[in-house]
């Protein structure tokens, strides 16, 4: 009877899946167009060609410099924006919906929302251009691009995240705080000592949230950089769209796009044993 | 029942599931000429704009109620995440329909390549057509390598530069530069008064972005080479002293500070920079959002600039168009009826003034200016007569399916280091040339 009441999902799985998956593990080791309907295999080429590619090791680098801006920011914006949350008298859940609404915008209207922002004419570069004269050029240069695609990013996570924060902190138990107290742990000891340490299971889903964020990010950097300058800001994503639909070489991108998984899962894996490790110092399991 | 059982079960259940998501699009596609007896059905992909739409549906409403065997159903193309991925994908999935519009020349030729679409020229009226529609000089720079055509281009956007008159005349010019070193000397002139101000903003000048060099470099080097092809089949042929001239242009303009390569807003409307490659799309925008952009008040048109010494008047551009194709994996039955559809609308010069007005797209006829069907709507429209008068002077992107490659290959290796001030426009040139031939190789 189990079985058949898990059918219409493992049918599901299968088609929508599982067969996918098995489809792109075999179009990996082939130079299929995606149109032809002839192609050849051509064994780890794909792969090769691959860990070569100037494009793809952009790509790998690239992600974790979108994850040291990101994750940071996130996580402490989401966790500044939980306290308030927290502590406001009223109007608690109001306040969560409001700075959770960004996540729901759309990722190109946001994207178009900040380029106007942040171009050559805009009110903010008129203003730094006269009062300082700072001629700042955003998205062209390859160290302020990236951090210009973090922070919005950060802005449109940092809603969701916090409701993680929150639902941490509302499930601290009062005792805990009391017998803190007691010890003489108040003000920022406390925050330091208790707080933190008890949103342990909060902070672990919001940093492999966001880290796993990392490995799929396309539209911004799609809508406001195309990858560029000099692939500061050129993601798995970018690389794998680009392959497969722009250069029409499916097999290729699919094998990208397998080294992406593999990639992503053995980061995720890496700060799962970290936070683990950091959680088992503070009695976590 | 065991557990052994249930598994079969599901099993079962999976792989019915599976053969009949594979066997969908045969079925329909089987649909699609046996109902009816002898009624074909085609299935035709507009573009996702809404007056594209509208304009092939009150089409296709017309043709059936004239041919009453013919069925046509036309839908928008998916552009999920852009409508040459929604073919693709389509394709793959084998639920392309029988013709589609919205196709440039360079797409065409990807799918060309993979016999993913059938040469026009091999259906019975093709000539007759051409003849029909006046687009025997247009179409001749359409013919693909292999010497057949493809696509049959609907529209073509001569690409022209506006200027703002209003400006120019401040600076105490009538009329837009036409070689390179009047714009030079324009440009510098506008400097010295308004230090603020720029000949040309465009941010992509500095990014490898493949689709954007048709309305940079190959605006300007179709001009330099009289239309010179960059590629020739399989082969570099581009024109090297124009290309290097082009080089040189964007190089004298970099250097001079002349260009601003950061996001802009609306750049030419608020007057930050007094040159803009222009297409027809821009007018209904500026209409609804910027309705003092006046035609011959606030801007004029022109041809791109030419080298100097070269004769402006015989100056090129890029044409930037797209057309319909017929798919190869339609039935023999279906590429003929939508071929027959095509030669029907084609055939009335109406139909073409039809779609200007509904999508402010010039048709791709040689004949446009000077039809006497379109006189009336360019006398409303004056603005446009330019981009018509140059749809002959207008060369449409290249035919090889390693053109996105070729086209990133050009920023990438030559425009934007050149622009950058990194490269000499010699050396820029060479690298260019050498990775392009190792991706033709």
């Amino acid at each position: 009877m189990g079985w058949l009441l898990a059918s219409p999902y493992l049918v599901y799985s299968a088609v929508f899946f599982l067969i996918p998956l098995f489809w792109a593990l075999y179009l990996a080791f082939t130079n299929w167009n995606l149109i032809s309907p002839e192609y050849e295999t051509v064994g780890m080429q794909n792969f090769i060609d691959a860990f070569f590619s100037p494009s793809v090791r952009a790509a790998f680098w690239v992600t974790y410099k979108f994850m040291l801006m990101f994750v940071p920011i996130v996580i402490a914006g989401s966790l500044f924006l939980a306290l308030i949350l927290h502590h406001l008298p009223r109007w608690k859940g109001l306040f969560a919906v409001g700075y959770f609404l960004p996540y729901l915008a759309s990722g190109v209207a946001s994207s178009i929302v900040v380029k106007g922002v942040i171009s050559y004419n805009s009110p903010l570069n008129q203003f730094l251009r006269d009062a300082f004269g700072w001629d700042i050029d955003w998205l062209g240069s390859p160290i302020l691009a990236p951090l210009v695609i973090a922070l919005m990013m950060a802005w449109k996570f940092v809603g969701y995240y916090a409701l993680l924060f929150l639902s941490g902190l509302e499930s601290i138990p009062k005792e805990v705080y009391e017998a803190a107290e007691i010890d003489g742990a108040v003000g920022w000891k406390r925050v330091w000592h208790v707080t933190i340490p008890m949103l342990y299971p909060s902070f672990y889903t919001v940093t492999i949230l966001a880290v796993g964020l990392m490995f799929g990010i396309f539209t911004e950097p799609y809508v406001l950089t195309g990858g560029g300058p000099e692939y500061a800001t050129h993601t798995w994503q970018l690389e794998i769209y680009n392959q497969a639909f722009e250069k029409l070489n499916a097999g290729y991108g699919t094998a990208v796009a397998i080294i992406n998984s593999i990639v992503t899962f053995a980061s995720i894996f890496v700060f799962r044993k970290v936070l683990e490790k950091w959680g088992g110092k503070h009695g976590w399991e | 029942m065991n557990k052994r059982k249930w598994f079969k079960l599901a099993a079962l259940l999976m792989a019915a599931a599976v053969i009949g998501t594979g066997c969908q699009g045969q079925t329909e596609k089987e649909q699609g000429q046996k109902k009816g007896g002898s009624t074909v059905q085609i299935d035709f992909w507009a573009a996702p704009n809404p007056t594209q739409q509208a304009f092939w549906k009150k089409m296709a409403d017309r043709y059936m109620e004239e041919h009453q065997n013919v069925k046509i159903k036309v839908s928008p193309m998916p552009e999920s995440p852009s409508s040459e991925a929604g073919i693709q994908s389509a394709i793959a999935a084998g639920n392309a329909p029988v013709i589609s519009e919205n196709i440039s020349r360079g797409f065409a030729a990807q799918l060309a390549d993979s016999r993913a679409i059938v040469p026009l020229d091999q259906f019975e009226g093709f000539d007759d057509l051409i003849a029909k529609r006046q687009m025997k000089s247009t179409i001749s720079t359409w013919k693909f390598a292999d010497g057949h055509q493809y696509v049959l281009p609907i529209y073509s956007n001569a690409m022209l530069f506006g200027w703002r008159i209003d400006i120019l005349k401040e600076l105490g010019y009538n009329a837009p530069p036409k070689t390179y070193s009047e714009v030079i000397e324009v440009g510098k002139k506008l400097k010295e008064k308004y230090p603020n101000k720029f000949l040309w903003a465009r941010a992509d000048l500095a990014k490898p972005t493949w689709w954007a060099r048709w309305f940079d470099f190959f605006m300007i080097y179709n001009a330099a080479s009289n239309g010179t092809h960059f590629i020739d089949g399989n082969k570099l042929s581009a024109d090297r002293d124009a290309g290097v001239k082009t080089l040189q242009f964007f190089a004298d303009l970099s250097k001079n500070k002349l260009v601003l390569t950061k996001e802009t807003k609306d750049p030419f409307e608020s007057g930050t920079s007094v040159m803009s490659d222009l297409g027809p799309w821009t007018f209904p925008y500026w209409a609804e959002k910027f309705p003092e952009m006046k035609f011959n008040e606030k801007y004029v048109l022109s041809m791109p600039p030419v080298p100097d010494g070269m004769d402006p008047s015989q100056s090129k551009t890029f044409a930037d168009t797209k057309g319909l194709v017929i798919y190869a994996s339609a039935t023999k039955e279906q590429q003929q009826a939508a071929f027959d559809f095509v030669k029907w609308v084609y055939s009335d010069p109406q139909n073409d003034l039809e779609w200007l007005k509904e999508t402010n797209l010039p048709p791709a006829r040689d004949d446009l200016s000077t039809n006497e069907a379109f006189v009336s709507y360019f006398e409303q429209n004056p603005q446009l007569k330019l981009y018509a008068e140059n749809i002959p002077n207008a060369i449409p992107p290249m035919d090889n399916a390693k053109m996105v490659e070729i086209q990133e290959l050009i920023g990438k290796e030559a425009l934007n280091p050149v622009v950058k001030g990194e490269k000499t426009p010699e050396k820029a040139w060479e690298d260019m040339e050498k990775a392009i031939n190792g991706v033709l190789k």
